[in-house]
């Protein structure tokens, strides 16, 4: 069973409908990532998902639970944990006290899980009396990742996580990011790096204009002609 | 008992008094972020039903208020407290749970001016504008207290239920409660999405503030026996915003601190001062312009406050040695040991 599992999803803002028909799974162990162009109903899609936005149709489950329209603060409990893309830590908190505000959404003892989570974000464990606002970028990403799994999801959703970092740091995101997936979580990525996206996804899956109109295995999404499906024609060879 | 006692207990008292309700407001918006600019208003409802409850009956008194039981010191209070809490119910239901920030401070201005105006003109409710006199003071027939002696005596308890309310906020403060509070002070989408009921928190947090509101308006009545519209100008509210961000946004040391600098010497010792000659009660007129100076003056070179708000210190945590990561195994790793992941040290680069 797939651990994530959008059927025919429709939302939008009031009368607008953004995203249409969006057909989505996501395995335990697998990253699956969503591309696509500006405006593509990439960040909507994942706003429906967690709840901050009610789909007008559709259905979504995590594993055999259904969470259409489930409050949001309870699809956490459920495994679903979102993780926005910016300010996605609170700042006048110290890391150790992000890190117990996740835990406590989780059934596990959150010491035990906290020291778990530090054992893998080893940068975090020597900053847990560091107020996340004084982190840099891309540590304040890691650290939002990091207290995401203190929930102990079995989905995990980031927003765009490495919107805004060096190149380098990028890639110390995208290695934490497949780290994460080898933990039986399954991971799914909204990204606008479509390069990157490819070399570490399993499966990609490309927005245009709110739909879903391309998906597959990364390495056959990285056969087509990106940049035409990107300009909204079909692309495939 | 000589003038300058009678002075320094009044002074005392409104210490005492504005770090209660300086804590309740700091729940609210140092810690929940909930900027409630309708706070005078539950002080004045603590105020009058504190009041209202400790007279008699009003047939015969001259005065027209609703309850009047006669309910003896502290059930008054608590009630008074409670009553705070029942408006605060009220307001969040109606505005908490759609509106954010810069729309529901408009909102709790509008219902501060919606109180004031409904307690200044609706007589049958507290008596209007005259408001509510000759309160009882409590304990003053059981310990044959005086006016004099009864001064020193109340600051001294007002002293000891802020300790209370001081050590309560303070739990409260260190829990997973609080955390969660500032958390969703920092970024309620964020919060939800770690499972915290935003609302249900924020309702939670307005509840404390303000039951801390009710019973510091409630010490307020018992203490000068009298409560009048003319005591909760809406404008009052930022007199006790003034005491947060004087003393310390979050930290309640830094309520105490603000209620001593800003309530008790910027309002209260000014009208114990000589009076300018030919200039009767002008220097009362000064404090208004010192609270604003002072706040300009914090907000340019000191924004944290007196006393910033605390970095909560954790002991370290090490990993348990049989760590394993998660609830699968990594490729390539053996069972039962666990997963190193080497993160590249944050540096220049990774900043956004």
């Amino acid at each position: 069973m797939p651990a994530l599992t959008a059927d025919g999803v429709s939302a939008g803002y009031g009368r607008t409908t953004i995203i249409s028909d969006i057909n989505l799974t996501a395995e335990r162990g697998n990253v699956t990532t969503i591309i696509g162009p500006n405006g593509a109903g990439k960040s909507t899609f994942a706003k429906t998902l967690v709840g901050i936005l009610r789909p007008s149709k559709g259905r979504i489950t995590v594993g055999d639970v259904d969470i259409t329209r489930m409050p949001g603060h309870l699809i956490p409990r459920n495994g679903l944990v979102y993780v926005p893309q910016n300010d996605n830590v609170f700042k006048r908190l110290t890391v150790r006290e992000n890190l117990e505000v996740g835990g406590f959404a989780s059934r596990a003892n959150p010491e035990t899980r906290m020291a778990e989570i530090l054992a893998i974000f080893t940068d975090l464990e020597k900053a847990t009396d560091k107020k996340a606002g004084f982190l840099s970028g891309g540590q304040q990403n890691l650290l939002a990742i990091a207290r995401a799994l203190m929930v102990d999801p079995s989905v995990i959703l980031l927003d765009e996580p490495t919107a805004g970092l060096s190149p380098a740091y990028t890639d110390v995101v995208w290695n934490q990011i497949a780290r994460i997936s080898q933990l039986n979580t399954a991971v799914v990525v909204v990204e606008q790096n479509v390069e990157r996206a490819l070399k570490h996804s399993d499966f990609v899956h490309i927005f245009v204009a709110g739909t879903n109109h391309v998906h597959g295995p990364a390495a056959e999404i990285a056969d087509l002609d990106l940049a035409s499906i990107f300009l909204g024609r079909s692309g495939a060879h | 008992m000589s003038n300058i006692w009678y002075y320094v207990f009044t002074l005392v008292f409104f210490l005492f008094d504005y770090f209660i309700l300086a804590m309740g407001l700091n729940i609210q918006y140092g810690e929940t972020g909930i900027l409630n600019f309708a706070y005078i208003g539950f002080v004045a409802v603590g105020s009058y039903v504190t009041g209202a409850l400790a007279l008699p009956s009003s047939v015969g008194t001259g005065q027209h208020y609703i309850l009047g039981l006669g309910l003896p010191f502290p059930v008054n209070l608590i009630l008074g407290g409670l009553a705070s809490c029942g408006l605060a119910v009220v307001v969040a239901l109606i505005s908490l749970r759609r509106l954010r920030t810069d729309y529901l401070a408009m909102v709790l201005i509008s219902l501060s001016l919606v109180l004031y105006d409904i307690c200044n003109n609706f007589v049958p409710l507290f008596n209007g504008a005259d408001g509510l006199y000759n309160v009882p003071e409590p304990f003053a027939g059981v310990l044959k207290l005086t006016t004099n002696s009864f001064i020193p005596f109340f600051a001294a308890v007002t002293g000891v239920i802020a300790a209370l309310l001081w050590w309560v906020m303070s739990r409260i403060t260190r829990s997973p409660q609080g955390r969660t509070f500032r958390a969703i002070r920092d970024d309620e989408v964020v919060a939800a999405a770690l499972g915290k009921d935003v609302f249900r928190n924020q309702l939670k947090s307005m509840l404390i503030g303000s039951f801390y509101a009710g019973v510091g308006g409630g010490l307020i009545i018992q203490f000068s026996g009298s409560f009048n519209p003319t005591a909760w100008l809406p404008g009052e509210t930022f007199v006790v915003f003034a005491v947060l961000i004087v003393g310390g946004v979050g930290n309640n040391v830094g309520m105490l601190v603000g209620s001593l600098v800003v309530e008790t010497l910027l309002i209260h010792l000014p009208a114990f001062l000589p009076a300018i000659p030919g200039h009767p009660g002008l220097i009362e007129y000064f404090d208004s312009v010192l609270i604003g100076i002072l706040l300009m003056a914090m907000l340019w070179f000191r924004p944290q406050g007196i006393v910033p708000e605390r970095v909560r210190r954790a002991l370290s945590l090490g990993a348990p040695a049989n760590l394993v990561a998660g609830r699968g195994e990594a490729p390539g790793s053996a069972p039962g040991r666990p997963v190193p992941v080497e993160i590249a040290t944050a540096d220049a680069q990774g900043e956004k």
